[in-house]
């Protein structure tokens, strides 16, 4: 009773929300921007209100309506149709609300097919690329010196996440966590940790520590391998998740530790999928740390940025050319040691 | 050596595995357990070295309550109580020789068994227990290089690194073809009888329990519906262990 009150909740708050959205871009998007011209979006109070009220009558209507309602069709909790031969309403409701998002996202985008092909910019993109298509390789030998900076930096920062990851990775392990209180608590709180991590680009990483230990490839090494220990632990952790208890539960049955435990039921369960990961983290990175290197994280990013910003094409062309051919290296031997090693 | 009064458990989420087991097992038996699928055997087995914690009930180990072990205590029971299972659980991509010496872990210290530095008195002893188990030449071979039988007869090997008073075998040839399985029984016959360790083991194949059991009893839906001698079990036993539509199959 209470699990279908708690649904109907969630349902209409969809609704409402599907509800407000609707009106929200019906007004604002297409009616004042695309029909009447208007150039931006301007809030009022009162018209705020309206278009909240309206939104809500709408999703109130939809929710009444029973079939028409997403929120119930999302909770599993719409009657279903007598009629099986008309277009079930709920259809129409979504193909009006994706049809309103698509053109609003036109608009929104400012998508353009006057600009995209127009003459002039045209021929600015022909100018650039006959620029990179002859390379200056006379800033050679800098480029290569930025190269290793950027594949060091890379391998520097999956090294040193490795032990980091490992440990991070046994402490969010569900499998193994789960079963006493106070590990349960280490889980949880070990997972927050990664996904809050996880979820902040590598290049905000790089900015905070370009700050901290000034631009260069130290920082960006730094916001490589922050983002590495938290995406490495995830990518472990799972594999710890998928493997067999049988080699643990001998383990146990044996009187070992629990510490012997792990080491000799889990750990040669994992060892190789984590130098696969590890290897495939790697390759990441290389490419990672050139668009790191953007934000000041050293290395070729750092030199792209120098010469995009004089204009200086032919120099930009070599520098795309190494990190072309640096990526599709890294790339193919990465995946031919994953496939020895598997 | 070994008596059960009345266990019980109950896994969490409701399902009852035992409802009410008492046995009681003399050493040096060769005590079977019998039953369908599901019925607890299992369970049973892995309450008495407490992989599992039974719900209520009482287990006596030569004479100690360990139902309420803990830590350490319960890790001391464990070490001279072997194991082995259907599906082997030996460690995978090591050698058999590591495997056989996982037996010793519980009298080596974490540190040392971590680096594998196990006392040179552990490594004669687990080359005897490969050579017991007809495994000469075979300790450096990788597990997954095995068959079947030989992986058993490494788990009984790392087993018997644990000097046991008692082995607990769950279904051990419930994974192996007919030939191989008695081949395995045969070495756990060897184990009871030569080396003296009580054996405690669930079984499906009735002709293998009249040929090795010396004790069997039957568990039906968790209760113990049957205790007796294994020539005892006739067609009426077998019908309602097994239920109205069983039919003996046997295995030679």
């Amino acid at each position: 009773m209470e699990k279908t009150l708690m649904k109907q909740t969630k349902a209409l708050l969809t609704d409402l929300f599907l509800g407000c959205y609707t009106v929200f871009i019906a007004k604002k998007v297409v009616f004042d921007l695309m029909l009447r011209g208007e150039r931006h979006l301007n809030y009022e109070l009162t018209e705020s209100l309206w278009i909240l009220a309206s939104g809500a009558l709408l999703g109130v209507l939809l929710f009444a309506l029973n079939a028409t309602s997403p929120g119930r069709a999302i909770q599993g909790i719409r009657k279903p149709m007598v009629k099986s031969r008309a277009k079930s309403p709920l259809t129409w409701v979504i193909v009006t609300m994706l049809t309103l998002t698509f053109v609003a996202g036109l608009r929104i985008s400012q998508v353009s097919m006057q600009e995209f092909l127009s003459q002039k910019g045209f021929q600015g993109v022909m100018r650039i690329f006959n620029q990179m298509l002859h390379p200056n390789f006379g800033i050679l030998e800098m480029t290569m010196q930025a190269a290793l900076e950027t594949i060091f930096m890379a391998l520097m920062a999956t090294l040193f996440a490795i032990p980091f990851a490992f440990v991070l990775s046994f402490f969010s392990a569900r499998n193994l966590m789960i079963q006493h209180r106070v590990l349960r608590i280490v889980y949880y709180a070990s997972r927050f940790v990664l996904n809050m991590t996880r979820s902040i680009e590598p290049l905000i990483w790089a900015i905070v520590f370009s700050v901290w230990v000034g631009i260069g490839p130290f920082a960006g090494m730094l916001a490589l391998m922050l983002h590495s220990i938290a995406s490495l632990a995830k990518l472990y952790s799972e594999q710890i998740e998928n493997i067999d208890d049988g080699p643990m539960e001998a383990m146990v049955a044996t009187g070992a530790s629990p510490v012997q435990v792990v080491w000799f039921g889990v750990v040669p369960q994992i060892t190789l999928p984590f130098l696969s990961f590890t290897i495939y983290r790697w390759d990441i990175n290389v490419r990672m740390a050139t668009v790191i290197g953007l934000v000041g994280g050293g290395g070729l990013g750092t030199l792209l940025m120098q010469y995009q910003g004089l204009a200086k094409w032919s120099e930009v062309g070599l520098i795309v050319i190494v990190i072309a051919i640096i990526v599709w290296v890294m790339d193919y031997a990465s995946a031919k040691i994953r496939e020895a090693i598997k | 050596m070994l008596s059960i009064k009345d266990l019980h458990k109950t896994y969490p989420g409701g399902v009852y595995a035992l409802r009410g087991v008492t046995l009681d097992i003399k050493k040096g038996a060769f005590f079977v357990i019998i039953g369908l699928s599901g019925s607890g055997k299992s369970t049973l087995l892995r309450c008495i070295n407490r992989i599992h914690e039974p719900s209520s009930g009482q287990i006596l180990y030569n004479g100690t309550d360990i139902t309420h072990l803990q830590g350490k205590a319960i890790r001391q029971v464990r070490s001279r109580m072997g194991m082995i299972f259907q599906h082997f659980n030996l460690v995978p991509r090591r050698s058999v020789m590591t495997n056989v010496l996982t037996g010793a872990l519980a009298r080596t210290g974490t540190i040392r068994s971590l680096s594998g530095q196990f006392s040179s008195e552990d490594r004669d002893k687990a080359m005897e227990n490969i050579r017991i188990m007809g495994l000469d030449g075979k300790e450096s071979h990788r597990i997954e290089q095995l068959s079947g039988g030989q992986k058993q007869r490494v788990a009984i090997a790392r087993a018997l690194m644990q000097d046991p008073e008692l082995l607990l075998a769950d279904e051990p040839v419930a994974s192996l073809d007919p030939a191989t399985s008695t081949s395995v029984m045969t070495y756990l016959e060897k184990v009871n009888k030569e080396l003296g360790v009580t054996v405690l083991c669930n079984l499906h194949f009735l002709s293998l329990v009249r040929q090795f059991g010396t004790e069997v009893m039957a568990l039906k839906d968790g209760h113990d519906v049957f205790h007796g001698l294994p020539d005892e079990i006739d067609e009426a036993w077998f019908k309602k262990i097994y239920g109205d539509d069983a039919v003996e199959v046997t295995i030679k």
